[in-house]
């Protein structure tokens, strides 16, 4: 018997909230991904490079969560347990580097919610759009993610 | 906003990229990831959550495999040049799979004011060692000339 989800969600808007980027996170996620590049990790070669500091990689804003703004929120508005999810698909649309020490406000909305038929059953689809913003209220990064839920 | 390590002249239509293969996925590495990621989903820590869940196993972060994808585009472009990139999550990653990025360039542009980078769009992959996929994904880099 697949489960209800709540499809209410879709067009919600979290709370915007702002993320401060660690210089220590951005190597500790560059490592957990294995990717060495100085660019990242290494201060003195980053400082003579062309940002004059690391800047983050590609997929580090995935990193930009909130209590008020994450998955576990999301499962609770949907009323789906954790057990249920895989992530679907992901994008990010960079403009500006993402730099340490620097706030960014984050603005996460549903922008679709849908159900299909997958391989094993019933699915459903939901889509989350996160706009980051820095001080200049310059636009630094989109991430639009898919979370698919089996029924 | 790049650094350069390989010039749009470098590149053309149908260049494929330098596959980027990584070591087999451990347990500790996906503990790693969750602590630096912030996604703590027990799927990928607990086995006995996994098989609760009907998934037999704990599988890798699908975030973790898009970063070595990204990895790929910036070890082959250079860090900073990366403007989109894009991934569906095709096959799950267990322990143990080794995973090899390979991509290859499907278009290339001009700047639209002409004085810009050039922008590089890629058709991106992602493979297990059994040659299944399990990502697939596009990319736009920019590149900047030799001038």
């Amino acid at each position: 018997m697949p489960i209800q989800i709540n499809t209410s969600v879709k067009g919600k808007e979290y709370a915007p909230y702002r993320v401060s980027v660690e210089r220590g996170k951005i190597k500790e996620f560059a490592r957990a991904i294995g990717d060495l590049s100085p660019l990242y990790l290494d201060d003195a070669v980053a400082a003579a490079g062309p940002w004059g500091d690391i800047i983050a990689p590609p997929t580090f804003p995935i990193t930009f969560r909130d209590e008020g703004a994450d998955t576990g929120v999301l499962l609770r508005d949907l009323g789906v347990d954790i057990g249920r999810i895989l992530h679907g698909e992901q994008e990010f649309e960079h403009f500006k580097p993402i730099r340490p020490g620097q706030t960014y406000l984050c603005r996460n909305r549903v922008t679709d919610i849908y159900e299909k038929a997958g391989k094993s059953g019933p699915m459903a689809f939901v889509i989350r759009e996160t706009t980051v913003t820095d001080a200049d209220n310059d636009i630094v990064a989109v991430m639009r993610g898919t979370t698919v839920v089996r029924l | 906003m790049q650094y350069a390590k390989v010039y749009a002249e470098d590149v053309q239509v149908g260049s494929e990229m330098p596959p980027l293969v990584k070591p087999p996925i451990e347990q500790i590495q996906l503990t790693r990831y969750a602590g630096a990621s912030g996604d703590f989903n027990p799927i990928h820590q607990d086995a006995t959550f996994a098989k609760a869940a009907g998934m037999g196993d704990v599988f890798a972060h699908g975030m973790l495999s898009m970063g070595f994808v990204a990895q790929s585009v910036t070890d082959w472009f250079g860090v900073g040049t990366v403007r989109k990139v894009g991934v569906r999550f095709a096959a799950l990653v267990r322990l143990g799979d080794v995973v090899t990025c390979r991509g290859k360039v499907v278009a290339k542009r001009p700047s639209k004011d002409g004085d810009g980078p050039s922008l590089v769009d890629l058709e991106l992959w992602a493979e297990n060692q059994k040659g299944e996929k399990v990502i697939t994904g596009k990319a736009t880099a920019a590149l900047i000339s030799r001038g």
